[in-house]
């Protein structure tokens, strides 16, 4: 039933070139997802005629799976904290120091650093030691940071505001804006890259890991990757006619789901995870990336202003597409129950308690109310 | 003048070059008596018969063709195609990329070990001139006599592309450096420099410095920004050349040093000859328009940016006397690179020329 409207997305989630990194050809594996896929849509078939998807499920269902109490919230704080600790001491005031302070307003003006958990929460996974992860997770959140500013600037969406505080080019001009996305990116690749991030000259990763790390975050974010979601995002908004289910699913893979994916696989491979586990976490978070749109969306339509903490409605009033309007409101609910289910399908086969934090991030973005 | 053979040499004919520039070359040491060092070495005086023309323009033919290879069109083809206009759209001397070929040769590595790196540094060069041309920055029209790439393409495109030129940079690095010619740990440590030279104690912080005046203030305040602008890029070239040919710590150190003077020594001979030429710099660039903000040369006289020039030359040169005995010919492309840089014997620029190139 659900099959035939969610074609697209089977397609575009787990195209063979797209999956296998440059390094470890995937042999045949794509194939393997397709089982996993079929026993998602008939498990999610019956789930969505029993229940919705509803704040109360979602913790029921938080609670139960991973066979044990796991302390959701506990967790998340923490590692944000680490993860700030972190980006505090990789992004000292050095000489000029204004380019620096532009980079650490931006960089520390707090959010729930959802990249660099993924990419910690990843490296566990696999049974790599945590700390080995938090340089590529400074590398993500960098890029994420560096993205967010470069989007803000007054020739793209011109955004006067994040997160409640003013942007970066609002503070400290749009020249030095774009000078401390640009700094941001090349240090995110230097910390990434230099063997003397990591905790200590013994404790990290092999040069041909960190290359093939260097490597998967240079794809996610490049042409191929976020900035392709950026273009294509771009060129959409604005167009009379609503851009098709493809194109929707293209802009969200690439804009959320690259970077997602690559704090995931880099995680998985300082972590020393092998080419199997990587692809794995590499269809997990390309499941999860487009759940947010999705779960997004559908918040944007069923929620009031208050309720959200920013103005509903938005994407319904604009010319935005979005998977209501190209599904309904149904079929969406019944895509992200898909997704999810494809998402915990890719864990299934680890530790439980080392996946527990990767199910219940899936969870929390598919149950989140605002 | 024990140069002069260098730039009158009528060895080679380029169809590349436009012809115009080729026949004689304006002999600008004469106009400005900077003087020819009299300690010439052995060395360079075996680089007088080094033709660097040749050299380089060969070594264009091959970087263009990396960089070629390097930039596909694939969807959003637009920004591909921005990329491309950013980093292909001709008249770019690729310095950088030459001389990251030139220092990984000397060590006696082949040159196919950093063909890679040198598209790299093009990249990441190319992004940093991109991000330079938006309106809220230099907002100029033009790079190279064509339209930049914020005016042909639009702003945002603009930014999208500059921001996808640097990891595509890193990605081709890693996927096309042969595994046979360079161990692994020292890509890393490529990677590693690249980053560096491009992040904010680099050339951000040179870009920042002078967006903000500092090439105005004192004599320390006008080479920090010329180092931060040019000498970082030109260091980082060299040493990564070095490092993919298998330098020792030593050897890189040298280099290191080495690129940095060369990069400061070229913006200030060039700035030396806009000053005298009213605008009209070396390469034919049209007047109004400099890389720096403020003259160098004007900041610190002419007396004072000729001495300098002569003790950045000095240095490059004596950088390279560790070279001397054990690289034989093979260090004579570094050495007539200071002499180019100071003397400027002829004209360097890729497919269709037109104005001059715009940096190192």
């Amino acid at each position: 039933m659900a099959s035939s409207s969610f074609a697209a997305a089977s397609h575009l989630l787990y195209p063979a070139a797209l999956v296998g990194s440059s390094f470890a050809p995937r042999r045949g594996r794509p194939a393997a997802a397709v089982p996993a896929l079929r026993r998602c849509r008939r498990r999610a078939a019956r789930a969505s005629a029993a229940a919705e998807l509803n704040a109360s499920a979602g913790a029921a269902a938080a609670a139960v799976e991973g066979g044990r109490e796991f302390d959701f919230k506990g967790y998340m704080v923490a590692r944000a904290a680490a993860v700030n600790r972190a980006l505090d001491a990789a992004v000292p005031v050095a000489y000029p120091e204004r380019v620096h302070e532009a980079m650490r307003y931006s960089l520390l003006g707090g959010g729930k650093r959802v990249r660099p958990v993924l990419c910690l929460a990843a490296c566990e996974l696999v049974g790599g030691r945590e700390p080995l992860a938090l340089p590529p997770a400074c590398a993500v959140e960098m890029i994420h940071t560096m993205s967010l500013i470069h989007d803000d600037l007054p020739c793209m969406d011109d955004d006067d505001l994040r997160r409640g505080q003013p942007t970066c080019h609002v503070v400290y001009g749009e020249p030095l804006a774009v000078l401390a996305g640009d700094a941001l990116l090349a240090l995110a690749f230097r910390h990434l890259a230099d063997p003397s991030s990591y905790p200590s000259d013994d404790l990290h990763p092999p040069a041909p890991r960190l290359l093939r790390a260097v490597a998967e975050l240079a794809r996610c974010i490049g042409a191929e990757g976020l900035v392709a979601g950026q273009a294509v995002d771009l060129e959409s908004t604005g167009l009379a006619d609503p851009v098709s289910l493809d194109r929707l699913e293209y802009i969200h893979l690439h804009k959320t789901a690259s970077l997602l994916e690559a704090s995931v696989v880099l995680g998985a491979i300082v972590g020393g995870g092998s080419d199997d586990q990587v692809e794995r976490l590499r269809r997990y978070a390309r499941c999860i990336g487009l759940l947010f749109q999705v779960v997004d969306d559908i918040l944007d339509v069923t929620k009031s202003s208050q309720e959200l903490g920013k103005t509903a409605g938005k994407d319904l009033a604009s010319d935005k597409s979005t998977y209501p309007k190209l599904l309904g409101l149904d079929k969406s609910r019944q895509f992200a129950e898909q997704l999810l289910c494809d998402a915990k399908d890719q864990i299934a086969a680890f530790d439980p308690a080392k996946a527990a934090p990767l199910l219940h991030l899936a969870n929390y973005i598919a149950y989140r109310q605002k | 003048m024990a140069f002069s053979a260098l730039f009158l040499s009528p060895r080679v004919s380029v169809p590349k070059f436009s012809p115009s520039h080729l026949p004689n070359p304006k002999p600008h040491h004469l106009a400005f008596s900077i003087r020819c060092s009299s300690s010439s070495s052995s060395s360079s005086a075996a680089a007088a018969s080094f033709d660097l023309r040749s050299y380089w323009t060969g070594l264009i033919s091959e970087i263009e063709a990396e960089l070629e290879a390097a930039i596909p069109v694939r969807y959003p083809e637009w920004i591909y195609e921005a990329m491309r206009h950013a980093v292909l759209s001709g008249g770019a001397k690729r310095a950088s990329p030459v001389m990251c070929v030139a220092a990984c040769e000397l060590l006696g590595a082949p040159r196919a070990a950093a063909f890679p790196t040198a598209a790299a540094l093009e990249m990441a060069h190319a992004a940093s001139l991109v991000h330079d041309d938006l309106p809220c920055m230099d907002a100029a029209p033009l790079r190279r006599g064509r339209p930049s790439t914020p005016a042909l393409f639009g702003v945002s495109t603009a930014v999208l592309a500059g921001d996808a030129l640097f990891p595509l940079g890193f990605a081709h690095v890693i996927a096309r450096t042969p595994p046979a010619l360079v161990p692994r740990p020292a890509l890393l440590r490529v990677l590693a420099e690249i980053a560096r030279a491009v992040g904010s104690t680099g050339m951000a912080a040179g870009q920042f410095l002078d967006l903000s005046g500092a090439a105005a203030g004192g004599e320390a305040e006008v080479l920090l920004v010329l180092e931060k602008k040019f000498g970082e890029m030109a260091e980082c070239s060299a040493v990564c050349g070095g490092l993919l040919g298998g330098a020792d710590e030593d050897d890189a150190a040298a280099l290191r040093r080495y690129g940095r003077a060369v990069g400061v020594l070229y913006q200030l001979v060039d700035d030396v000859l806009m000053e005298d030429e009213e605008g009209v710099g070396s390469n034919g660039r049209s007047p109004g328009k400099m890389r720096s903000n403020a003259s160098a040369v004007r900041a610190l006289g002419i007396d004072r940016a000729l001495e300098i020039v002569e003790e950045l030359k000095d240095k490059a040169k004596s950088e390279l006397r560790r070279f001397d005995d054990k690289c034989g010919e093979r260090v004579l492309p570094l050495y007539s690179f200071v002499d180019y840089a100071v003397h400027r014997g002829f004209l360097v620029a890729g497919a269709g020329a037109g104005a001059g190139g715009n940096e190192v």
